[in-house]
């Protein structure tokens, strides 16, 4: 691909090899799309905060969720690595651990994931409170489907804990997002242009 | 500062919203498939199968505390086990020889009778349980042997206190078991006092066991102990079930219903015993061919 300000024939021949002789303008502002977290870090994240999710602090019913929210982060920040298959598969393999309906909390985590990119371009030029106030209607109404499909499936209600967990996770995204963007250095890209 | 990496600036793949409802759609396939299979559902069966080790790893820390607690306590709980069990010998010393009197009793009564009823022994295996699944939906239990330690649905579990539950799925290292609470578990029982057999289900209100379909004015009363009846097989009879503590009579309906409170509890202990008692059409074939082969050779040497 070739950058739009080298196209100039005449100004290529003056340069020596590849490299220009003033540096390629950079915008000046935060540039969401060319950012790219480490590989290593981004599946280190979600590997860990899934084993913690093995752990039975789960059993408490309110206990918020997550590794949701690591996914929610990824596919917000990183949308190339992790999208609707990885919140499925985890979603998948979530299930299997909870005995539950097979493919509930996978269908909630792709729904999720999807609002979440739908809402990428919008959601990444707030700061990290506007996001969880951003984030708390589509945890609610994730979790709301879970619990509706789940009722529908075992005919059972399970009462209003879900909501509970939603508002908690939705609370928990700020520290959550600081926590995972601390080590890239990135924490200026969200809390720059609010007005 | 030259970035190597090229900039993708459009996505490839199918957009979003294919891949969305592609994989919703085979969610539903899926939620709706799950309760069809029989025995056990191939996917899951898999998953758990490759799920087993990371669980037995991140449970490893808490296992190791329990080891080395166990391990330091030993003395001191042997201890007290044996002195407790030093006075349930000398109390059951007296009720022991009661029994050996009214089993002969017993005995010669049913002699008298024409009943025969031989005590079914059944073998057992004691299982850890490997966590608490958090789920709002039911109550369950999953525990560390599965089918290899000759697990398999179907199978009662009990502890000290009379029946818990019942499993419900079996993978090769891990079986998932219903706690009486649960709503899909039923178990023929039997009023204690009277003889009067019921079915008790799970039920609505948690952490208690619910009697259903019998008429309004059925002999049962608060206090009353329901027991297994032994009706159906799966159960063995005589197992403790729990202590009726509310009977509701509804005259417009003509039939009542009871809740009863279970005498087990899942909650306080890691050990449990699974009762091997023979279920599928395999067992019951295997049990059945010995005696026709008897009955052929009876014939045959009959026909002599």
């Amino acid at each position: 691909m070739q950058p739009l300000g080298r196209s100039d024939p005449s100004r290529s021949s003056r340069s020596t090899g590849n490299v220009p002789p003033v540096p390629l303008p950079r915008p000046v502002g935060p540039n969401s799309i060319d950012h790219s977290a480490s590989l290593v870090f981004v599946w280190t994240t979600v590997l860990a905060v899934w084993l913690l999710s093995l752990l039975p602090w789960r059993a408490w019913p309110i206990s918020p969720d997550l590794l949701l929210l690591v996914i929610v982060f990824w596919s917000l920040h990183d949308s190339r690595r992790v999208g609707l298959f990885t919140a499925f598969a985890f979603g998948l393999v979530m299930d299997v651990h909870d005995v539950g309906p097979l493919g509930l909390q996978a269908l909630t985590y792709t729904v999720m994931v999807f609002g979440v990119q739908t809402w990428q371009r919008r959601l990444l030029r707030f700061e990290l409170l506007s996001q969880a106030l951003h984030l708390l209607p589509l945890f609610v109404l994730v979790k709301a489907l879970g619990a509706l499909l789940g009722a529908f499936l075992v005919s059972a209600w399970p009462g209003w804990s879900w909501l509970v967990a939603a508002l908690i996770t939705a609370a928990l995204w700020p520290a959550i997002a600081w926590l995972l963007l601390l080590p890239q250095h990135r924490l200026q890209d969200t809390d720059a242009n609010v007005g | 500062m030259q970035r190597t990496a090229t900039l993708r600036l459009f996505r490839h793949g199918p957009a979003a919203e294919v891949k969305l409802t592609l994989l919703m759609l085979l969610a539903v396939v899926l939620m709706f498939t799950d309760g069809t299979y029989k025995s056990s559902n191939p996917v899951r069966e898999l998953m758990s199968m490759t799920l087993y080790p990371f669980q037995r790893l991140v449970m490893f820390p808490r296992d190791l505390i329990a080891m080395s607690h166990d391990w330091f306590d030993a003395a001191a709980m042997i201890k007290s086990e044996t002195e407790a069990l030093q006075r349930q010998r000398i109390e059951l010393a007296q009720v022991t020889t009661n029994a050996a009197l009214l089993g002969a009793e017993n005995a010669q009564l049913r002699r008298l009778l024409g009943v025969f009823e031989k005590a079914a022994e059944h073998p057992a295996i004691v299982v850890q349980v490997l966590y608490e699944p958090a789920n709002s939906f039911s109550r369950r239990l999953v525990f560390n042997k599965g089918s290899r330690a000759g697990i398999a649905i179907g199978m009662p579990i009990l502890d000290e206190g009379g029946v818990v539950g019942q499993i419900t799925r079996v993978s090769p290292m891990t079986s998932e078991a219903a706690m009486l609470t649960d709503e899909v578990v039923s178990i023929p029982v039997q009023v204690l006092r009277n003889g009067l057999r019921l079915i008790a289900f799970g039920s609505t209100t948690p952490g208690k066991v619910e009697v259903r379909y019998f008429s309004s004015d059925a002999d049962i009363r608060e206090g009353d102990l329901l027991v297994t009846s032994g009706v159906g097989g799966v159960f063995p009879p005589g197992l403790s079930v729990g202590r009726v503590d509310q009977v509701q009579r509804s005259s417009a309906s003509g039939f009542a219903r009871a809740e009863a409170l279970p005498s087990s509890h899942p909650e306080r202990y890691r050990q449990f015993l699974v009762l091997q008692v023979p279920l599928d059409s395999g067992v019951a074939a295997g049990a059945l061919k010995p005696s026709t082969s008897t009955e052929a050779a009876r014939a045959t040497s009959r026909s002599k």
